[in-house]
C-alpha cells in the first residue's frame, strides 16, 4: 500500500507542477500540458508496474492500467493536438515518431495485459514508454513544414504501419526475453548479454564521436533554423565537446568489465573461483549503472547548451540535445537495459511467479510476430508505392530499403521454420529476439551509420 | 545409367524443394545484400568518395567481385532466381498434397482418427437421429451449414469454414514470384533518366544513369514551372505545367508536382527539382541620354535582343553571368547559382561610329559605361529557371503491384483466417447398447481459441438435446460420400 500512497503524491505534486504550469501558460490544452499529463500518468503507470513486478501486489496492476488509460488518453490528445496544428499526420520528425511510438507501445501494453493476462509486461514497457516521452521533452521542435517529397497520404499510411510494425516487433522481443526467463536460462547468460549491449551502444559511440584530447563530436545546432548545421550537402558540421570523450571511454571500459568478469567465470582453469567471479560482475554491473547515469548526466549538461569549437571550420558553434537523439537515446537505453538485468538478478523467483508459463509465452510471441509480419510487409509495400510515385522507382535498393527487406526476410525465416520445421521454445524466442535486433538497427543503425534516401526520419 | 540420371534429377529436385535450401538462400541474400549497404555502391556515390573511402587495390578488388554494385551484379540476380527457383519448386512440391486435402475433404472420422484427435467430447444421447438432428442445429445456429454423410455402414455429420486457408500460403509464395518477375522484366525492359527542361523548352531526349541519351516518340514542352515557399524559406511545392506533343500536336497537358506524375504510353515524368538555370529571361532597364537632352526610356532585353535606342544609337544584351569573377580584364562565369550576377550591354553609335562596352555592375577594367551615349540603370533582373524532371518507363510495376495486393490477401489468409473442422457421430456401445454422440473439432492453427469455439458448440448441442428431440425434417443436406 505504501507504494501506492507514494505514487499518489508524486502524481499529486506533478499535477500541481503542472498547474502552476498552466496557470503561468494561461492555456490548458496547450501540448506541452498534454505531454506532461501523459508522462505523469506514464510515470505513474510505470512506477505501479514495477512495483508489481517487485512484490507481486495485485491490486497495483489495477491502479497501474488505469493510469496507463488516462496516459494514453492525454497522449491521444497531445498527438491529435500536434495533427491538428501542423495540419499533418505526426510522423515527420523524430519527435512525432515518437509520440506515434510511444501511444502504439501503450496501446498494446493494455491489448497484451487484458488480452493475453501478460501482467507484468507493463514493467517493460512503461519504463520506454517514459524514456520516449522524455526525451519528447527534450526533443520538442516546432511544427516543420514538410518539403515537398514528404507530401504523401502513402507516407503517413507507410510510418504509421512501420510503427505498429515496430511497437509489435518491440513486444514480441520482451515476450521472447520473458520465456528465456520462464524456461530456466541462467541468470549469468542475462549478464552477459545484457553487458554485450550496453558495451555496443558505448563502443559505437566512442568509436564513432571520440575525438583528439578526450573531446566527444556532436552535430552542430542552428537554434534560429531549428536543424543541424551543414558545411556542404549531406556533410554536417560537428562540434567537439572537450573531456566528454574521456568520461564516454571510462563508461565504456567499466561497462565492459561484467563482461570480463563472466568471461573469467566461465574459464575452464577456474572452476572453484566461478561465483566469486560472478559476484565481482554483478558489482561491475552496478557500479556501470551508477557511471552511466553520470555519463547520462554529464552529456545532458554539457550538450543541452553552449558552445564550442569544431575541428571542421573556425569559431564556435552551438549545439543541442536535438542534434544527438540517437546518442541520448543509447545512452538512456543503456541504463535501460542494466535496471532490467539488476531486477532480474535481485528478483527472478518472483518473476518466474508472476509471469505466464513458458508454453503461453512461446504462443503469445508468435501470435505477436504473426501480428508483426503483415504489418512489415504492407509497410514495405506502402512505402515502396511512395516511393514510386516521388522518385519514379518503387525499389532503389537504398539502406533502409535493404533493411526493411532484411528484417522481413529473418522474420519470414522465424515463421518457416516454425510451421514447417515445428521450431519452439529457445530456438523460436533466438530468432525472435535477432529479428528485433534487426529492426533496431533499421531503425535507429541505418540512420545514424548508413546513409542513405531516408535522411528524413 | 537411365536409373541413374533419375535418381540425380531426384535428387536435385528434392534439394532444390527442401526448406534447408530456403533458408540457406534466405541467409546468402541477407548477408549479401547487407553487404550492399555497407560498402558504397557505386550507382548512388561520386567517384571521388569511392576513391577517398578505399584504398586503389581494395577498390579494385571490390569492383572485381562486384561488391561496389550488390545489386546489379551477375551473382546477385542469379541468386534472385535460385531464390524464385526454390520456391517454386517447394510449392510445387508440396501443393499436391494440400490440393488433395483441399479437394476432397476429410468427412468421416474413422475410429483411430476419433481416438487421436483433441478436442473431443461424448453425450449420451438417446438415439441416434436425434443425436443428429441436436448436433445440425447447433452448427447452424453457429453459421456453419453442416452436411450429413452417409455411408453403406455408418453416418455422421461434417461441418466447416474456410477450407481455403490451407491454400493461402501458395497465394503468398505466387504473389512473391509474381513481385519478382515484375522486377524482372522492370530490369531487362525498364529505364529510368532525367530530363531537364528550361521554360519554354521542347525536349525528347532523356538522358538515361548510364550517361547514354534515349529518343522518345514524342516530345515533352515545359509551359511554366515554379515554386511555392513557406513563410520560413523552406520549399513547399514544386510545380510544372507540361505538354505532350506527337507529331506537332500537343496530345496531353497536365500540371504536375511531386508526388503527382504525368504518364503518357507507359512513360512517367516527376517532378524531382527546381531551379534557375543560370539563363537570363528579361533584363528591364531605364535609358537616359549621356548629353541630357531628350527622354528616359524604359526598355526589357532578353539575351542577345537588340533594341534602337534613337536613330543612331543601338543597345544589345550581349553576355549575362549569374556569378561572375573578374581577371586579367576577362570575365568569366563562377557558377550558374544566382549569386554576383554580371550584365554585358554593347552599345552601337553609327556617328561614332564604335561600340561602347556598357556593364552591370561597372568594373574598370573592361566597362567604358561613363563614355557611352546613354546612362543605363538596370530596375529589374527576371531569371529563367529549369524543371528537373525524373523519367521512368516501368512495364513490369503491374505484376509488382498486383502482387503486393495478393500478397496482403494471402497474408491475411494465412493468419487470420482459420479452417476448422467439426464432425459428429452417433456412436453405439457394444456393451450397453446405448448410444453416445462423438464430438470432434481441428483448426490449422490458433488452437486454444478454437477450443474455446469447440466447448461453445459442445454446450450449445447439449442445450438442443435437453429441449425438443424432433425426428429429423427433410431439408438438410444429405451426401453419399463415395471413398
Amino acid at each position: 500500500m505504501t507504494l501506492i500512497v507514494l505514487v499518489g503524491l508524486a502524481i499529486a505534486f506533478l499535477l500541481f507542477m503542472a498547474f502552476l504550469n498552466v496557470v503561468k501558460s494561461g492555456n490548458l490544452l496547450s501540448e506541452t500540458n498534454l505531454l506532461f499529463a501523459t508522462l505523469v500518468f506514464y510515470a505513474g503507470a510505470g512506477a505501479l508496474y514495477l512495483g508489481f513486478g517487485v512484490t507481486g501486489t495485485e491490486s497495483y496492476v489495477k491502479f497501474a492500467s488505469l493510469a496507463t488509460w488516462l496516459g494514453l488518453i492525454a497522449n491521444t490528445a497531445a498527438i491529435a493536438h500536434r495533427w491538428y496544428e501542423a495540419g499533418h499526420p505526426p510522423f515527420a520528425s523524430v519527435y512525432e515518431m515518437l509520440l506515434s511510438f510511444v501511444w502504439t507501445l501503450a496501446v498494446l501494453t493494455l491489448v497484451a495485459e487484458k488480452k493475453y493476462g501478460v501482467k507484468v509486461i507493463g514493467t517493460v514497457t512503461m519504463p520506454v514508454a517514459i524514456v520516449g516521452v522524455v526525451l519528447m521533452q527534450l526533443l520538442r521542435t516546432d511544427v516543420h513544414p514538410l518539403v515537398p517529397a514528404l507530401q504523401s497520404t502513402w507516407l503517413h499510411v507507410h510510418v504509421t504501419l512501420a510503427m505498429l510494425a515496430y511497437a509489435a516487433c518491440a513486444l514480441s522481443f520482451a515476450l521472447a526475453a520473458m520465456f528465456l526467463i520462464q524456461d530456466n536460462m541462467k541468470t549469468e547468460t542475462f549478464l552477459a548479454v545484457t553487458s554485450a549491449s550496453t558495451l555496443a551502444i558505448y563502443a559505437s559511440i566512442v568509436l564513432t564521436r571520440f575525438e583528439k584530447w578526450g573531446g566527444l563530436s556532436l552535430v552542430a545546432w542552428n537554434p534560429e533554423a531549428k536543424a543541424e548545421v551543414f558545411l556542404s550537402r549531406g556533410v554536417r558540421l560537428f562540434v567537439t565537446i572537450p573531456d566528454l570523450g574521456w568520461l564516454m571511454t571510462l563508461t565504456l571500459l567499466v561497462v565492459a568489465s561484467p563482461l570480463v568478469f563472466y568471461g573469467l567465470a566461465r574459464w575452464k582453469n577456474v572452476v572453484n573461483l566461478k561465483d566469486s567471479f560472478l559476484t565481482l560482475a554483478n558489482r561491475a554491473v552496478f557500479l556501470s549503472i551508477l557511471l552511466q547515469v553520470m555519463a547520462l548526466v554529464m552529456f545532458v549538461v554539457r550538450a543541452r547548451d553552449g558552445r564550442y569549437p569544431s575541428l571542421d571550420a573556425d569559431g564556435l558553434f552551438p549545439t543541442t540535445l536535438a542534434a544527438s537523439p540517437f546518442i541520448l537515446s543509447g545512452l538512456v537505453g543503456g541504463i535501460f537495459i542494466s535496471l532490467l538485468y539488476l531486477l532480474l538478478l535481485w528478483r527472478r523467483p518472483d518473476l518466474e511467479r508472476l509471469l505466464p508459463s513458458a508454453d503461453n509465452l512461446d504462443r503469445i510471441t508468435y501470435k505477436t510476430i504473426c501480428l508483426a509480419f503483415p504489418l512489415l510487409t504492407l509497410m514495405i509495400a506502402a512505402g515502396a508505392y511512395w516511393a514510386n510515385q516521388t522518385w519514379g522507382s518503387y525499389w532503389s535498393w537504398d539502406p533502409k530499403e535493404t533493411w526493411a527487406a532484411i528484417t522481413w526476410l529473418v522474420y519470414a525465416g522465424y515463421l518457416h521454420m516454425r510451421i514447417t520445421r515445428g521450431w519452439r521454445g529457445r530456438r523460436a524466442a533466438y530468432f525472435a529476439i535477432l529479428g528485433f535486433a534487426v529492426v533496431m538497427f533499421t531503425f535507429f543503425g541505418v540512420t545514424y551509420l548508413l546513409p542513405g534516401l531516408h535522411a528524413y526520419a | 545409367m537411365a536409373v541413374d540420371l533419375r535418381a540425380l534429377a531426384h535428387k536435385t529436385w528434392r534439394t532444390i524443394a527442401s526448406i534447408q535450401t530456403g533458408v540457406v538462400l534466405l541467409i546468402l541474400v541477407v548477408i549479401l545484400s547487407a553487404a550492399g549497404t555497407i560498402v558504397l555502391q557505386r550507382p548512388v556515390t561520386e567517384p571521388d568518395e569511392m576513391l577517398n573511402a578505399y584504398s586503389p587495390q581494395v577498390l579494385r578488388i571490390l569492383d572485381a567481385v562486384g561488391l561496389t554494385d550488390v545489386f546489379h551484379a551477375w551473382w546477385f540476380l542469379g541468386l534472385m532466381l535460385l531464390v524464385s527457383l526454390c520456391i517454386t519448386a517447394a510449392s510445387i512440391d508440396r501443393f499436391p498434397n494440400s490440393w488433395r486435402y483441399f479437394s476432397r475433404p476429410y468427412k468421416y472420422p474413422d475410429g483411430s482418427f476419433r481416438r487421436a484427435l483433441h478436442p473431443q467430447k461424448s453425450l449420451a444421447i438417446a438415439d441416434e437421429e436425434s443425436g443428429l438432428v441436436a448436433a445440425e442445429r447447433a452448427l447452424h445456429s453457429l453459421g456453419f451449414n453442416p452436411e450429413r454423410v452417409v455411408r453403406e455402414d455408418h453416418f455422421g455429420i461434417f461441418a466447416e469454414r474456410h477450407r481455403i486457408s490451407e491454400l493461402a500460403v501458395y497465394i503468398v509464395h505466387a504473389s512473391l514470384l509474381l513481385i519478382f518477375f515484375g522486377t524482372i522484366v522492370d530490369g531487362f525492359w525498364g529505364w529510368r533518366g532525367t530530363l531537364n527542361l528550361n521554360e519554354g523548352q521542347t525536349s525528347n531526349l532523356v538522358e538515361l544513369r548510364d550517361g547514354s541519351a534515349r529518343t522518345l516518340p514524342f516530345a515533352i514542352r515545359c509551359d511554366s514551372a515554379g515554386q511555392e515557399n513557406y513563410k520560413d524559406g523552406t520549399p513547399k511545392k514544386w510545380w510544372s505545367k507540361l505538354a505532350v506533343v506527337e507529331d506537332g500536336r500537343d496530345v496531353k497537358k497536365k500540371e504536375i508536382v511531386v508526388n503527382d506524375p504525368l504518364l503518357y504510353s507507359g512513360v512517367r515524368f516527376y517532378q524531382s527539382s527546381y531551379g534557375p538555370n543560370g539563363k537570363v529571361d528579361k533584363l528591364a532597364l531605364v535609358a537616359t541620354p549621356s548629353n541630357g537632352s531628350g527622354e528616359k526610356q524604359e526598355i526589357g532585353l532578353a539575351l542577345n535582343d537588340a533594341v534602337p535606342l534613337d536613330a543612331d544609337t543601338t543597345v544589345r544584351f550581349a553576355e549575362f553571368f549569374p556569378d561572375y569573377a573578374i581577371r586579367d580584364g576577362q570575365v568569366y562565369r563562377k557558377s550558374n547559382e544566382l549569386e554576383n550576377p554580371a550584365a554585358h550591354l554593347v552599345v552601337t553609335s553609327k556617328s561614332a561610329g564604335k561600340d561602347f562596352d556598357v556593364w552591370f555592375p561597372a568594373m574598370d577594367e573592361v566597362a567604358d559605361n561613363s563614355k557611352a551615349p546613354y546612362q543605363f540603370q538596370a530596375t529589374d533582373l527576371k531569371m529563367g529557371h529549369f524543371t528537373g524532371l525524373q523519367v521512368s518507363h516501368e512495364p513490369g510495376q503491374w505484376g509488382v503491384w498486383s502482387g503486393v495486393v495478393l500478397i496482403g490477401v494471402g497474408l491475411a489468409f494465412v493468419f487470420y483466417v482459420v479452417h476448422m473442422r467439426f464432425w459428429a457421430v452417433p456412436v453405439c456401445d457394444p456393451k450397453t447398447g446405448k448410444y453416445s454422440l462423438w464430438i470432434g473439432g481441428t483448426a490449422n492453427r490458433n488452437r486454444d481459441a478454437f477450443e474455446q469455439r469447440f466447448n461453445n458448440l459442445v454446450a450449445l448441442v447439449e442445450e438442443e438435446l435437453k429441449t425438443a428431440p424432433r425426428t429429423s425434417s427433410s431439408e438438410q443436406v444429405v451426401t453419399v460420400a463415395g471413398d
